[in-house]
């Protein structure tokens, strides 16, 4: 059972990372990115590519996959918000959705519909210790997850950069009245959100293993990490994504593995019938 | 202009937060006349509006239109109970045409079943074209009869303004609410608005409205409301209240411009 | 009142096409596309005019779908499978309508989408009823006291009548006062309050109108092609049907067919493609989405066509 929470827990951190470059976006451009899991499915089969195609060392594959990564997300961004700027919500939807489809199509085409292993950047016994056993690459997925967290908190709150972002998020219309170049922020927080996703699928890979269709239910589980954190949250986002995990894994154990997706819905849905505004999420009022 | 108030309300409250809007107002609206509610910036006009008509509820307080209780009513009911308004940002349904959004407000007490809408037989008909009937009378009173078929939203600001009062107009109210009716009108409009309204009143409605400019106001109201951090501080006839030190002061400390 | 003529015009070519060509490929691929459109109509109501995001509009379909190729399959008469198709997507309807009426855009999009998903997954995975990933294959078709359409051309006026009939009743909505309703409740939910509409009765009976229209072009889908499987009714399949939805215009009648039509058709055209196919049709959805924001029955409307889309 204890090792049930420990898998589960390392699946969540994974959504949580997923959520972290959703929660990104969306806090810069108001933009749900459908796609978003999409990403993740890039990151893992640009890595695959890197470490297995062309045998680079693992640490120079992640290299190459971030940079990517953040490549990716300027030309998404070029190609998604620009265009779609002051579109109703509903079309912006189904244009990331159209993304995401593009994207895992050119996957298929490039890599084929088979899944694919990419090897973990740690290797080593695992630890154990009463009757649970943490792999290193658990290990890492935790660690990654705390480093990101760090990083992040660090760029947002301590860096001139990251309280320019947080300008930008709060009033775009008055950042960039006030000078802010909101167009430069906009890019940064694509690029940052794509690799989040990518590095959530650097992670991924290895535990499970890799093919182009894995994105769009990932993607809906950072969405729904989301959701049960509140929006705008990112403490939020990481608890939802441990909560996540651990029902999952432990619903696939006890009820069916199957329908292991399902949880997630069902459990989203339970969470907006119930807590519209999520666990930790801010209130919104409509003005009359 | 005698008999019990149309509209009572006693105790409204409401607090967003911190922030008390409205505290504790009473009112009360003899039927048949026009009631100005004044009052500087912020002083809790449109929430008093707002908990009227159900928009957005008052968190204590009871209000009674035409007897009937509407406290936490859902805004529809209280439509069906007589009580319509317009909005201070216009609302209209720029997707429908300018009579189709009266037709909206027309069907207010009207109930078509799935059924004989389906069916579209002679009672379907019949439904249908008094509610044309009373979209039309509705539209000849603000005098856009003549723009009936346009889309909505191609009509000009001051226009889509008496557009919203066709539409409170054509639910049969017996109190209609107008929040700022005049607001971004020049002269010529909003004299077609104080005809408009005396218009309304001629038909027995009862207005209740709030506007900033407190010389309009005096022009046509019967009964004046003067509201300032969320209470009432004054009420009277126009010239009564513009006498009132308490509201002279309330404008003037705040240096309002519109005063 | 409208412009008859086009109207005429387009009765008189739909019932011409199958005399002018006897390819029973094209001809199943036209009975396809009317299946859409009818679904397409029924996404029109709650996403169209209401206002509501729905991506479970495939679900719907599959699920009257798979009901009448369970029951029929199962030896009922025939006559039986569109009312349980109906009373299937009407509790479908209700378990999702009920808890998402307070939701907005990203919320709504979200929960439909997973819904859809949930549906998806009960049909992979039900094996023994559903036939799982294979489907389900002769299924019997329409027979109603021994007589049914024979072939693909009595199929295809069957449903042309079935689709005339679909857009005669949303016609009809649309003139009522539950259409305007509908549409008053999208451009602003408060005044429509005010005016005295019930928006979430409106939404609730727009989604369930819809629902309906999806579960009795599935159970028309499962007698007429004869063949179900997840595949039809997937995620992908959801877009699909919005797509058909926003490039016919969103919310006119007449652009909900169009789009059915055009979508229908261009896949099947472009089949070539092979793989790229799909990275072209989301590519072109973006294009669309970004330059046309009438969608096709918008340039329609610039000629004198304009009423015939009963927007």
């Amino acid at each position: 059972m204890g090792q049930l929470v420990v898998n589960g827990l390392a699946l969540g951190s994974i959504y949580a990372l997923v959520a972290l470059g959703l929660l990104l976006i969306f806090n810069t451009v108001q933009i749900v990115n459908f796609a978003q899991g999409q990403l993740l499915m890039l990151g893992a089969f640009i890595g695959i590519s890197g470490a297995v195609t062309h045998e680079l060392p693992i640490a120079l594959a992640w290299l190459a996959t971030i940079v990517a990564m953040a490549l990716i997300g300027v030309v998404f961004m070029l190609l998604v918000y620009f265009p779609l700027r002051g579109r109703p919500a509903f079309l912006v939807i189904l244009t990331t959705i159209a993304m995401g489809i593009v994207l895992e199509n050119l996957a298929l085409i490039i890599w084929g519909p088979l899944p694919v292993s990419l090897p973990s950047p740690v290797r080593g016994p695992p630890l154990r210790f009463s009757g649970v056993v943490i792999s290193m690459h658990q290990l890492m997925i935790f660690g990654t997850l705390a480093v990101i967290l760090l990083l992040q908190y660090l760029l947002l709150t301590k860096t001139r950069f990251g309280i320019l972002m947080q300008a930008t998020a709060q009033d775009l219309h008055t950042a960039r009245l006030v000078g802010i170049p909101i167009n430069r922020t906009i890019a940064v927080a694509f690029a940052l959100g794509a690799v989040l996703s990518g590095i959530a699928g650097l992670l991924v890979a290895p535990l499970f293993l890799a093919e182009p269709t894995m994105g769009g239910s990932l993607g809906l589980k950072g969405f729904i990490v989301s959701v049960i954190g509140g929006f705008g949250n990112l403490p939020g986002a990481v608890i939802g994504g441990m909560l996540l995990g651990l029902i999952e894994t432990f619903g696939a154990r006890y009820i069916s593995s199957d329908f292991r997706d399902a949880y997630a819905f069902i459990v989203m849905i339970a969470f907006l019938t119930a807590w519209p505004r999520g666990l930790f999420g801010e209130k919104t009022s409509e003005k009359v | 202009m005698t008999g019990a108030p149309i509209v009572s309300a006693r105790g409204v409250t409401r607090r967003f937060g911190g922030l008390v809007a409205l505290d504790g107002v009473d009112l009360d609206v003899p039927s048949g006349i026009v009631q100005a509610i004044i009052g500087p910036n912020g002083s809790g006009k449109t929430t008093l509006l707002n908990a009227l008509s159900g928009a957005s509820h008052a968190d204590a307080g009871s209000i009674r239109i035409g007897g009937a209780e509407i406290f936490r009513l859902k805004p529809h009911r209280i439509a069906r109970l007589g009580l319509s308004r317009t909005f201070q940002n216009i609302r209209i349904f720029g997707d429908l045409s300018v009579l189709e959004n009266v037709k909206v407000a027309a069907a207010c007490h009207v109930r078509s079943s799935l059924f004989n809408i389906v069916v579209a037989g002679a009672r379907q008909q019949a439904t249908e074209s008094d509610i044309e009937e009373r979209a039309r009378q509705a539209l000849d009173l603000v005098g856009l009869a003549h723009r009936a078929d346009d889309r909505a939203r191609e009509l000009a600001y001051a226009q889509q303004r008496l557009l919203e009062i066709a539409r409170a107009l054509a639910s049969e109210p017996k109190v209609m609410l107008l929040d700022e009716p005049a607001a971004g009108m020049n002269t010529a409009e909003s004299m077609t608005l104080l005809e408009t309204i005396g218009k309304l009143k001629a038909r027995g409605i009862t207005i209740l409205f709030v506007e900033h400019n407190v010389r309009l106001v005096m022009g046509i109201s019967d009964r004046v409301a003067v509201l300032d951090f969320g209470k009432k501080i004054a009420e009277g006839t126009p010239s009564e209240v513009q006498r009132n030190p308490l509201v002279i002061e309330a404008y003037l400390g705040r240096r309002h411009r519109h005063a | 009142m409208t412009n008859r003529i086009p109207i005429v015009l387009a009765a008189i070519a739909a019932l011409a096409i199958p005399v002018l060509t006897a390819d029973t490929y094209v001809i199943q691929l036209l009975n396809i596309a009317m299946l859409n459109a009818i679904v397409v109509l029924g996404l029109n109501f709650a996403t169209g005019w209401t206002g509501q995001i729905n991506f479970g509009q495939a679900a719907f379909y599959g699920l009257g779908a798979y009901a009448t190729a369970i029951a029929a399959k199962a030896g009922l008469p025939w006559i039986v499978t569109p009312v349980l198709s109906v009373a299937l997507v009407l509790v479908a309807s209700l378990v999702l309508g009920l808890p998402t009426l307070r939701l907005r855009t990203y919320y709504l999009a979200m929960t439909t989408i997973g819904f859809g998903e949930i549906v998806r997954l009960i049909i992979v995975y039900w094996e023994p009823v559903t036939g799982g990933t294979s489907g389900l294959r002769t299924i019997p078709g329409i027979s109603v006291f021994g007589f049914g359409p024979q072939g693909q051309m009595q199929h295809y006026y069957l449903l042309l009548a079935a689709l005339a009939l679909a857009s005669l009743v949303a016609v009809r909505i649309r003139r009522s006062s539950l259409g305007r309703a509908m549409i008053a409740t999208k451009d602003s939910e408060i005044a429509a309050e005010q005016s005295g509409v019930d928006t979430t009765r409106t939404k609730l009976l727009a989604f369930m109108i819809g629902a309906v229209y999806a579960g009795l072009a599935g159970c028309l889908y499962a007698s007429s092609i004869r063949f179900v499987s997840p595949d039809s009714f997937s995620g992908v399949q959801a877009v699909l049907l919005m797509t058909m939805l926003i490039v016919g215009g969103m919310g006119s009648i007449a652009g909900c067919i169009i789009g059915a039509l055009a979508l229908t058709l261009l896949p099947e055209a472009l089949r070539f493609l092979g793989q790229w196919y799909l990275v072209l049709y989301g590519l072109g959805v973006i294009v669309v989405i970004v330059l046309l924001p009438g969608g096709l029955a918008s340039m329609i409307a610039m000629f004198p066509l304009r009423r015939l889309g009963a927007r």
